[in-house]
């Protein structure tokens, strides 16, 4: 692309008011580069001011000096063109005001004494958005070699055949796999289920029959019972996929990694590339490599994983209290097996069971937990289930003993209608013993509604066991992936397929496999159903980006990807290994390959790179690197006392719309800070840091998302992995001579922008402790 | 701080409780807040949250013999608090009743009395039996004379002119009440013995007392102490939903015993003094009765006004049942006074007769209707005050 610039600077919303345009406009001035100023460019004249410069050919890489690029994104949006919006309004002219830090007098300007702090500060993001759009090239979009627009869904339940449904109806071809020999999964087992539509009040028989029937009507959607997939490879667009009869082993089943311990020879240091495949091959004998595809396989666009749950196993310490052994105190998947078949009759005689407990929690020990698992929807069963006992004898009796009752959303009135019928009672309590009384049971709880000991006759005693998804015990989606067939850390979600279900529901770890139902969280039928649906679409969106050769999540649309320069590299397989989402595989002799549809363009290979051959069109180690060395770093040369410099590398997902806010609500910090956005700070390369320090500026704080068990990072990994980088820059400090201090990383939730200017000035305050950098002026 | 208490639900109860009004019981969810808003529960183990549970539960065992359903006044707070509709108040009225009729003999009267279909039964009876008496007073007259004076007693006690007794014989009405009276003496003596040990039970197995035994001279000056209580209403005032209707039922209440000092007063006149009714309306205790009567009609118009006003509050047929019978006894003896004075012979003995009806009604079934409340009340707040229940 031959770029023509423009720097464009606009003058309204404070910001001729504060900062010397005339100045400012000598910056690209002396650079020989055309700069408009206009009262408001994002009005309608300001706008077609520069899109008549764009139409006439005049600029394809513009410079915009005016608000956030977070706001009037569509404004300042043309085609074909490179732009850099650079932040003058939210992040100079708001936070910091003239009252604060007056303006020099003709006579301060030159006395080597004063300087303005908010012009420098201007300056020098005009400075660095120009060096961007120098740096920085259109992206061109990734097309696959392949692509299927097919869909597969993994489990024919409940979840899976509504996704099946909702994708086939849009008019997507669908098939989906169920390992047993039909469909329908729990659903098709039980005797009713929890309402799925207003009043939410009674059972009604399962849905599953509808559902079946219903998928008859649907020729693009392919039904494979007894079958499971022996490995998915590829990528979103062209995954390919084998199927098998469960049980069967196939050379296409997929091979595991390598355990840790069997990366190391004996002194424990990491063997090389090719001993390790070999051992690789060994250690998965008679299975296929990854990058091996299947010729038989069949292609598919989109996985959703629907796959479902088991119900628990409830042994140990921790309920011996229960009677579990005893043959009238079952679970309540065994009390739904017997009631599906008839009345409810107890397994040890078949007696009618008219006094029935339901227990919700252990209760042992004060705990006040449920038992592992459980959720709303044992709740909820619970109360399904009592109904039923009412339901078979008018003069039956259930009792929920619960250490939590959750019937959420309209649910409630389900919960209602239940507690309106006479013969059920409920209480909160511990259940401190379940014992045999002659023929009968006995239940002893504490800590009731009723007072502190309560014991109940019952017939019989039902234990409400969780819900176990599927993948706790399995990878399931049998991925041909470096990282491994499955979810990596997926104990932090307790087993279930996911990846942070609060922000970003259905998407798990692995672009183009999609989560939904009980897998991801228990889920009554009514939750599944809705779920199928959220899942449904995030196949399709993924589909249709990936055709587009776009980003599907989070950076939707973002049409980049990671380029490698591969001469360079070393085969040192961080990239692959610190990849959050497996989008890298490698080959034998460990040079990575690049799966751009599975990439969800977070830069963390970028920043994991030593050699620093991964780079984005539009980021990249040099297009950042180069910003930072736009930043002027005054010296004794310049000033009697100059200003300290202080680099922010701030994540963009949360901590630079916060300082966008801390800008809105006009809160001052040190105005000698200067932001650089990064896509996370996993893409934060060791080496600006360095560069930073030797050029001078006092210190390089780094600002991104918590991480941890409940981390808020976009990319789930980037945070952690740049704190563990930022935490090892020590020795390369030291070897400069520089306190290792100069270098920080904190963690910030969008909603805390308030602690913002504290946690800088902070900084701030620690770096003038330390006095300045002794590289200023070389 | 209880022994194990063996839960037996009983499903006939619940259905019982929710046909006496109390048919939301089973919305509770035991959030507490009725318990909090009550102005007179106690601090320990406050009522109506935790009889309503119990009443979920169909806890009858528990409920009937507890002292605390009746320390409730009815106010109606808690029902107007609770977030589910599940009006507290009205349950634990239903509990009362349930409990009245649990503890007064014989059972088939307090069914009658339960029983809106049996209303005319408790109506006619003694309706037939006043007629037959009046019958008797009316036509028999030498007869009877004779037969008095046998045992050496006077039969007549009619004065000149209009006089009821020209109608319906003294001798007859006090042959009547007394027994009556009697009866009802002794239903509530049994019933009380019997309640008093329940519920001194239920507060020792619920940690409601720090007494271990009933000391009955205690329990005495108890009852004592909080006559005031009761005269004032002041436990009636601490519900701020109920200032009206305090009002009302302090009017009923100071009636009822205007009434029983005039008719006790009149009693000595007539057989200690053998001055035959009817008495002069100059004379004091006159004024007392015509006041009486005056605020028992009013106080009962009142009290029906209020619950057809309040929308959060049920009313059941035990409720109106006693209202109604309240309200004709006030009336027809009202209205028997104005036309005899007015010298409508006919017509006063006419409404004296009602006016028997409904003091049969008040007195025979007292012990089976919702006025029992009167002495469970009592004895409930005098045991709470014996047990220190705060
Ligand atoms: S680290 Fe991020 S940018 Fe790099 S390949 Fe993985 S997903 Fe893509
Ligand atoms: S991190 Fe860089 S050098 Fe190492 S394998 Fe990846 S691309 Fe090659
Ligand atoms: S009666 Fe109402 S206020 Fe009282 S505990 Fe139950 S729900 Fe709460
Ligand atoms: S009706 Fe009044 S006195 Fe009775 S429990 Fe409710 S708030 Fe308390």
């Amino acid at each position: 692309m031959d770029k023509k610039y423009g720097v464009y600077i606009c003058t309204g919303c404070g910001i001729g008011d504060v900062l010397d345009m005339e100045d400012l406009v000598d910056v690209p001035d002396e650079e020989g580069i055309n700069c408009t100023t206009h009262a408001c460019l994002c009005g309608k004249e300001g706008a077609a001011l520069i899109q008549k410069d764009v139409d006439d050919g005049k600029v394809n890489a513009l410079v915009i000096g005016a608000c956030s690029r977070r706001v009037n994104f569509d404004v300042f949006k043309y085609d074909n063109c490179i732009v850099e919006r650079v932040n003058l309004r939210e992040g100079v002219v708001w936070p910091h005001s003239r009252e604060k830090y007056p303006a020099l007098t003709e006579d301060q300007k030159d006395d080597e004494e004063h300087f303005d702090q908010i012009q420098m500060k201007a300056e020098d993001y005009l400075k660095m958005g120009m060096i961007r759009v120098e740096k920085v090239e259109l992206p061109v979009p990734f097309k696959t070699e392949t692509f299927s627009k097919k869909i597969l869904v993994l489990g024919g339940g409940i979840t899976g055949i509504s996704a099946a449904l909702d994708a086939a109806k849009i008019g997507f071809e669908v098939t989906i796999v169920e390992k047993q020999a039909k469909l329908g999964g729990y659903a098709a087992n039980m005797r009713s289920q929890m309402p799925v539509v207003e009043p939410f009040e009674e059972l009604i028989p399962t849905v599953i029959d509808e559902k079946l029937a219903e998928i008859a009507q649907y020729p693009n959607i392919q039904v494979k019972t007894a079958t499971e997939v022996a490995r998915i490879a590829g990528q979103p667009g062209e995954f390919t996929v084998t199927f098998k009869t469960p049980g069967q082993k196939i050379p296409f089943d997929v091979p595991f990694p390598l355990p840790e311990e069997m990366t190391m020879d004996e002194k424990g240091d990491e063997l090389d590339a090719e001993t390790l495949h070999a051992k690789y091959l060994e250690f998965n004998e008679g299975k296929n490599d990854i990058l091996q595809l299947d010729p038989e396989g069949e292609l598919y666009g989109a996985v959703i994983l629907a796959a479902g749950w088991r119900t628990d196993t409830l042994e140990g310490d921790a309920y011996t209290h229960l009677g579990l052994d005893l043959p009238d105190v079952i679970t309540n998947d065994e009390f739904e097996k017997i009631a599906a078949k008839g009345k409810i009759l107890r397994p040890s005689d078949g007696k009618e069971a008219k006094s029935v407990v339901f227990i919700q929690s252990p209760g042992k020990d004060e705990d006040d937990a449920d038992f592992p698992y459980c959720g709303s929807v044992t709740s909820q069963v619970a109360l399904k289930q009592a109904k039923y006992v009412r339901n078979d004898y008018a003069d039956g009796k259930a009792y929920i003993i619960y250490q939590h009752m959750r019937t959420p959303g309209l649910q409630e009135n389900f919960y209602k209608s239940m507690q309106q019928d006479n013969g059920i009672f409920m209480t909160k309590g511990a259940v401190t013993q379940v014992s045999k009384n002659g023929d009968d049971l006995t239940v002893e709880a504490s800590n009731t509604l009723l007072g502190d000991a309560i014991d109940i006759k019952a017939d019989l005693v039902v234990v409400s066991a969780g819900m176990v998804p599927v993948t706790v015990d399995d990878p399931i989606i049998n991925l041909a992936y470096r990282q491994g067939p499955g979810f990596r850390d997926n104990d932090i979600f307790g087993g279930y397929a996911d990846s942070n279900y609060i922000c970003f529901p259905y998407e798990t770890q692995r672009t183009g496999v999609y989560a939904a139902g009980a897998i991801r969280r228990a889920m009554t039928i009514e939750e599944s159903m809705e779920d199928a649906t959220g899942a449904a679409l995030k196949a399709i969106q993924c589909i249709e980006s990936a055709d587009r050769g776009v980003a599907v999540h989070p950076r939707s649309g973002d049409m980049t990807y990671p380029d490698f320069f591969f001469q360079r590299c070393t085969q040192c397989k961080r990239c692959t290994v610190e990849c959050p989402f497996g989008a890298l595989d490698d080959d034998e002799k460990g040079t990575p390959k690049i799966n751009p549809t599975r990439c969800r363009r977070c830069g963390t290979c970028m920043g994991a790179c030593p050699e620093r051959i991964i780079s984005f069109a539009d980021y990249s180690i040099d297009s950042i690197g180069s910003q930072i060395k736009a930043i002027g770093v005054p010296s004794e040369d310049d000033y009697d006392e100059p200003p300290y410099r202080i680099l922010a590398l701030v994540c963009e997902n949360d901590a630079y719309p916060a300082l966008d806010m801390v800008g809105m609500n006009r809160i001052d910090y040190s105005p000698d800070v200067r932001l650089i956005p990064v896509r996370c700070l996993g893409s934060v390369n060791s080496i600006w840091i360095k560069d930073a320090l030797a050029q001078g500026m006092d210190g390089v704080i780094l600002i991104g998302c918590k991480h941890g068990d409940d981390y808020q990072c976009h990319f789930m990994k980037g945070s952690e992995l740049a704190e563990v980088r930022a935490n090892k820059m020590g020795d390369a400090l030291a070897s400069l001579a520089l306190e290792e201090e100069r270098v920080r990383f904190e963690e910030i939730a969008i909603d805390e922008y308030d602690k913002l200017p504290g946690l800088l000035s902070d900084f701030v305050e620690e770096i003038e402790g330390l006095g300045p950098n002794p590289f200023k002026g070389f | 701080m209880s022994e194990k208490y063996l839960v037996q639900p009983d499903l006939a109860y619940i259905d019982e409780l929710e046909g006496l009004g109390a048919d939301t019981l089973k919305k509770c969810f035991q959030c507490a807040t009725c318990s909090v808003a009550c102005p007179i529960a106690p601090e320990d183990s406050p009522f109506p949250r935790k009889e309503m549970i119990a009443a979920s539960w169909g806890l009858k065992d528990k409920l009937q013999c507890s002292g605390d359903i009746w320390l409730c006044h009815e106010c109606g707070d808690c029902s107007d608090l609770c977030p589910r509709g599940a009006r507290p108040g009205d349950v634990l009225s239903a509990i009362r009743y349930s409990a009245i009729k649990e503890y007064s003999q014989p059972k088939f009267l307090a069914n009658a009395v339960e029983d809106p279909k049996k209303l005319p039964l408790l109506i006619a009876i003694p309706g037939l039996w006043f007629a037959l008496l009046a019958f008797i007073t009316m036509t028999a007259g030498e007869t009877m004379t004779k037969i008095f004076h046998t045992i050496g007693i006077e039969w007549s006690h009619g004065g000149h002119g209009i006089a009821q007794a020209n109608f319906f014989s003294t001798w007859f009405v006090d042959l009547t009440f007394i027994p009556l009276s009697i009866c009802v003496a002794v239903v509530f003596g049994l019933s009380l013995k019997r309640f008093v040990i329940d519920i001194h039970e239920n507060a020792v197995a619920e940690g409601k007392t720090d007494k271990k035994t009933i000391d009955i001279k205690a329990l005495l000056q108890a009852l004592v102490s909080i006559i005031p209580v009761v005269l004032k209403h002041d436990k009636f005032n601490e519900c701020e939903a109920n200032q009206d209707r305090a009002t009302a039922h302090m009017m009923v209440l100071y009636s009822f015993i205007g009434l029983a000092v005039v008719t006790g007063i009149f009693c000595v006149v007539l057989y200690v003094f053998h001055i035959p009714g009817p008495y002069s309306q100059l004379n004091p205790v006159k004024w007392l009765g015509n006041i009486s009567g005056a605020a028992l009609v009013i106080g009962s118009l009142l009290m029906i006004k209020n619950r057809l006003a309040k929308k959060d509050q049920v009313s059941a047929y035990k409720d109106w049942y006693i209202l109604g019978v309240v309200l004709s006894l006030g009336l027809t003896g009202l209205l028997t006074e104005m036309t005899r004075l007015a010298g409508y012979a006919e017509v006063t003995y006419f409404l004296y007769w009602l006016h028997l009806i409904a003091i049969f009604n008040l007195f025979a079934f007292l012990p089976f209707s919702k006025m029992a409340h009167l002495v469970y009340r009592t004895t409930a707040m005098a045991y709470a005050e014996y047990g220190n229940r705060k």
